[in-house]
């Protein structure tokens, strides 16, 4: 059966028909389902609902707390797994010293708690409770010890009791919690309205794209020319993602997927605008290398194509600073050891290869002092993300 | 089944040793957690905590465990460890040096067993008959 993909982003359709791509910018004023149905109307008519395949990352990605008794397993696991399912992790607290931390004073969307092995019966006490009626928060997942379950759910209300993600000989066990929150985005992107009415058109599961991507990630080397170990840097509208190569992290983690995620919510050139110069003004570099591309602190402000292209150029660079040793707020990746970027998303409509390039340059030779820079492929027909698609829906 | 956390600690790849801890104790009815070689003190410790161990036996063969374990009081401060055994055998100084400085020195550092170049038999006969009279 032939299928139709649809990607709905924050700033742009893509459809994908027979292989060729159609690209929409959005129009803001009507909502997502007329406005896909006024462009591709006709298009969609010609496919049955279950030979529709939509994912969507105009969602953005869920909040989360995780509370662990350990930096090196429990900790380490629950943010490994809230990563790869498109969660931005708000704070994580260490069990030993919960009684000294401060809780988050937003609404988190998941508060995840991990810890010990199945037998493991010293795990948690009154004091989590205690921490836990200062914290406000939508959903609470128990991922810990089998021991400690009964206690989560006899204090804890509507507390979601799931299988450990640490096995009994402490190795990672993610597939029910990382299924649990895939689907805790999905239901996310169901609760609103806007994507909620497209299950009028398809039959099938609205995926985030990140996770779509993902998967597809041991097949790239097929269709591009990249070498291990590399990441993939998909800057969109709203949002941007970083898939990366395991080889590039010293973690000594072992799940099937050698390719992790991790998504930044509110960093994207066009619906996250403001924040990515908020970002960018307050990077110790920024200065520096906006000087180095020529132009003055002012282009932050214009509205301008080149003012878009430096914002592109900044969000390359603010990816691989927020990864490198040089930030310790997510994951650090040894960027030393990289063999090739790829980039995807919008970004490759605008940018030359050489801009990519300059902008890759000024990293490497200014935070890790080398004078040569990683391969850099364009991935500007979205290949990666129809072949992301295909996978999805034979695995589907 | 008593649990037991195991490892070589440090810029040690001593991994024969290891096995032959991890294979004796399991004959002697341990339940054992081999961290394997190449591991840092805090993740002993945190090993330790998540597995409710109650003995985490280190071993090092290259020296390394001299500055290596220097931090354990300071992590078992930490951490609510009471009951854990700390014991730590092998070869506890680069080159050759006297054992009656080199015990004293590990204990300090908060190992309730140190085995400087002792048979491994001796070493687990000792923490067993050190088990039947403290646990």
């Amino acid at each position: 059966m032939k299928q139709l993909y649809i990607d709905i982003g924050s700033t742009y359709f893509k459809v994908c028909e027979a292989g060729n791509i159609e690209q929409h910018f959005r129009n803001f004023e009507r909502n997502i389902f007329d406005d896909l149905r006024s462009k591709c109307g006709e298009t969609i008519a010609r496919y049955a609902p279950e030979a529709i395949q939509i994912c969507s990352s105009a969602n953005g990605g869920l909040s989360t707390l995780i509370i662990g008794r350990t930096y090196t397993f429990s900790l380490k696991y629950a943010t490994n797994i809230a990563y790869n399912s498109g969660i931005n992790i708000i704070d994580s607290v260490l069990y030993s010293k919960i009684e000294q931390h401060t809780p988050p004073l937003g609404m988190i969307d998941v508060v995840i708690i991990a810890g010990g092995i199945d037998d493991s019966a010293n795990s948690y006490d009154m004091r989590l409770i205690d921490y836990l009626k200062k914290v406000r928060y939508h959903n609470i997942v128990y991922a810990g010890s089998a021991a400690a379950a009964e206690f989560m759910t006899t204090h804890i209300e509507n507390v979601r009791v799931m299988q450990n993600i640490i096995s009994d000989k402490l190795q990672l066990r993610d597939e029910a919690l990382k299924n649990y929150l895939t689907h805790l985005y999905q239901e996310d992107i169901m609760g609103k309205e806007e994507i909620k009415s497209l299950y009028a058109l398809t039959a099938n599961h609205i995926y985030p794209t990140p996770y779509i991507v993902n998967q597809a990630m041991q097949r790239i080397p097929e269709y591009f020319p990249v070498v291990d170990p590399f990441i993939l840097v998909d800057i969109g509208g709203a949002t941007t993602d970083i898939h990366y190569s395991r080889d590039l992290i010293m973690d000594n983690l072992v799940s099937e997927n050698p390719y992790d995620r991790l998504v930044f919510k509110k960093l994207g050139v066009y619906k996250s605008r403001e924040n990515l110069v908020f970002t960018a003004r307050n990077n110790e570099y920024v200065y520096e290398l906006l000087a180095y591309l020529g132009v003055t602190e002012n282009i932050l402000d214009e509205k301008s194509d080149k003012a878009t292209r430096i914002l592109m150029q900044l969000s390359i660079f603010l990816v691989l600073y927020k990864v490198s040793l040089h930030h310790n707020r997510y994951v650090n990746l040894y960027l030393e050891k990289l063999n090739s970027i790829v980039l995807t998303g919008g970004i490759t409509k605008v940018l030359s290869l050489e801009e990519c390039e300059q902008i890759v340059g000024f990293f490497y030779k200014k935070l890790l002092h080398f004078h040569q820079i990683p391969t850099i492929i364009m991935d500007s027909d979205y290949m990666i993300w129809t072949m992301s698609m295909k996978e999805s829906s034979h695995v589907g | 089944m008593m649990k037991v956390v195991t490892g070589v600690v440090g810029n040690d790849i001593h991994v024969v040793a290891n096995r032959l801890i991890d294979i004796s104790l399991q004959e002697r009815g341990f339940e054992v957690f081999n961290l394997g070689v190449n591991t840092y003190l805090e993740e002993f410790i945190d090993a330790v905590i998540e597995t409710d161990a109650k003995v985490l036996l280190i071993s090092s063969l290259n020296g390394e465990a001299e500055g290596w374990c220097r931090d354990l009081s300071l992590l078992k401060s930490q951490y609510e460890l009471e009951g854990v055994v700390f014991m730590i055998g092998g070869n506890l100084s680069v080159g050759e040096d006297n054992p009656d400085v080199i015990i004293p020195k590990f204990k300090r550092y908060g190992f309730d067993l140190v085995f400087h170049q002792s048979d491994l038999g001796i070493g687990l006969d000792t923490l067993e008959a050190y088990l039947k009279e403290h646990v």
